[in-house]
């Protein structure tokens, strides 16, 4: 039996982080949480990982950068699947996105329903 | 220990001027009973043998006497969710207008001055998490501030107890508080962490000043404690903290217009606020 899926959800403004934390745990995901690319590096090696929400607007370690350091690196938190969030103001698209690792790419503001399917697709979660 | 002291009436007088002058607070002889009580656990406290020599240490302000004296009588009931209609206008009108004149990767900044032990600010995070569909769209801050400093370590515990969630509905308080032994909650660490809390005199405009300006003030209730001169300084000090088109939003039987006349009036559906002028609405 396993347990439930690890969200790390990597966002630099607490609001955004507490507001995806209660949709994603209503939906059965246990939530971690870090402030940018740095944190979400050593919160990654403390504890195994399902997948990773990224904000691409951090400060110290941008989402972009951040994932281009985590699929660079060796073992299987290379591979732990990414959904990108940004705003349609930085300019970013999905092929941006993708060219720096993520799997998805969505648009803020998310739509509780979204963020929910999206994880649980990326989880390989059955709802 | 010292004597429980009987202020005379130059004593009296000396101490209320120079309690106005520091803090803004008006004491008058209605009050003389708690501000002789608190003079007296005050001496007591420090160790002062007569007035003068705790007048003398009071004026000298160290180890924040002047701070201490006064959190004694500063007001500080208060629930979550309270005057919610303005938290309405808030998600409603506010922040859909000042997001039309702003740079879309602006922070929005929410000030609740004299947040006592924290209610207003916290209600403010789960309002916008509960009623905001664009919260995760911008880098909200909010802060809290008050002049007592004994209420904001209870703000940044964050431990309350039944009367203070009163009009929370229960999922709402399932949702953000651990539930404590003795019917008393903590806010969630995470929802916690989205508000900072600091200590701000509002009649000082090096310390409102330090705050940078902000998209919405919240100052329910506090102006009514200050007499007029007070008053108009700390709307003055407050107009300096808004951003250009920013809002202020009193308590429900206060008004701006009667403090000061630097804002507009807004009359919104939910409710009525005043704006900083200085962009042109369309």
């Amino acid at each position: 039996m396993t347990g439930p899926k690890t969200i790390l959800v990597v966002d630099d403004a607490a609001l955004v982080r507490v507001y995806y934390r209660s949709i994603l745990e209503e939906a059965g995901f246990r939530v971690e949480e870090a402030l940018n690319g740095l944190e979400a590096l050593e919160t990654l090696l403390a504890g195994p990982v399902d997948l990773l929400v990224v904000d691409v607007n951090m400060p110290q370690m941008d989402g972009f950068t951040f994932l281009r350091t985590l699929r660079e690196r060796d073992g299987p938190i290379a591979a732990i699947p990414a959904l990108v969030t940004s705003t349609e103001s930085a300019q970013t698209d999905f092929a941006a996105a993708r060219a720096a690792g993520a799997n998805y790419y969505l648009v803020k503001p998310v739509e509780r329903g979204q963020l929910v399917e999206f994880a649980r697709m990326l989880c390989g979660v059955c709802p | 220990m010292a004597e429980r002291p009987t202020l005379t009436e130059d004593e009296f007088r000396r101490l209320c001027e120079y309690l106005y002058r520091r803090t803004g607070m008006v004491f008058t002889e209605a009050k003389r009973y708690y501000v002789e009580r608190r003079v007296w656990e005050r001496m007591a406290e420090t160790g002062s043998p007569s007035f003068a020599g705790y007048f003398a240490h009071l004026r000298s302000d160290t180890r924040d006497e002047i701070q201490q004296f006064v959190n004694a009588f500063t007001v500080n009931e208060t629930y979550f969710y309270r005057e919610d209609y303005q938290l309405k206008c808030l998600t409603n009108d506010l922040l859909t207008e000042r997001l039309h004149e702003r740079h879309a990767d602006d922070p929005i900044r929410i000030w609740s001055a004299a947040c006592s032990t924290g209610e207003e600010p916290y209600s403010i995070a789960i309002w916008l998490l509960e009623n905001w569909p664009r919260v995760d769209e911008y880098f909200v801050e909010i802060v809290g501030s008050d002049i007592d400093t004994r209420v904001l370590e209870l703000a940044r515990a964050g431990t309350f107890g039944k009367r203070a969630l009163m009009r929370l509905p229960p999922e709402l308080i399932g949702k953000y508080f651990d539930a404590l032994p003795a019917e008393h909650w903590q806010i969630s660490p995470q929802l916690r962490d989205s508000v900072s809390f600091t200590s701000v005199n509002l009649l000082d405009p090096a310390q409102t000043r330090a705050h940078g300006q902000f998209d919405v003030i919240f100052c329910r209730n506090v102006l009514i404690y200050f007499d007029d001169t007070s008053r108009r300084l700390a709307a003055e000090n407050l107009y300096e903290n808004l951003l250009p088109g920013g809002f202020i939003c009193l308590g429900h039987s206060e008004s701006m217009s009667r403090i000061s006349p630097l804002f507009d009036v807004r009359r919104f559906a939910d409710a009525v606020v005043y704006q900083r002028p200085g962009i042109t609405r369309s």
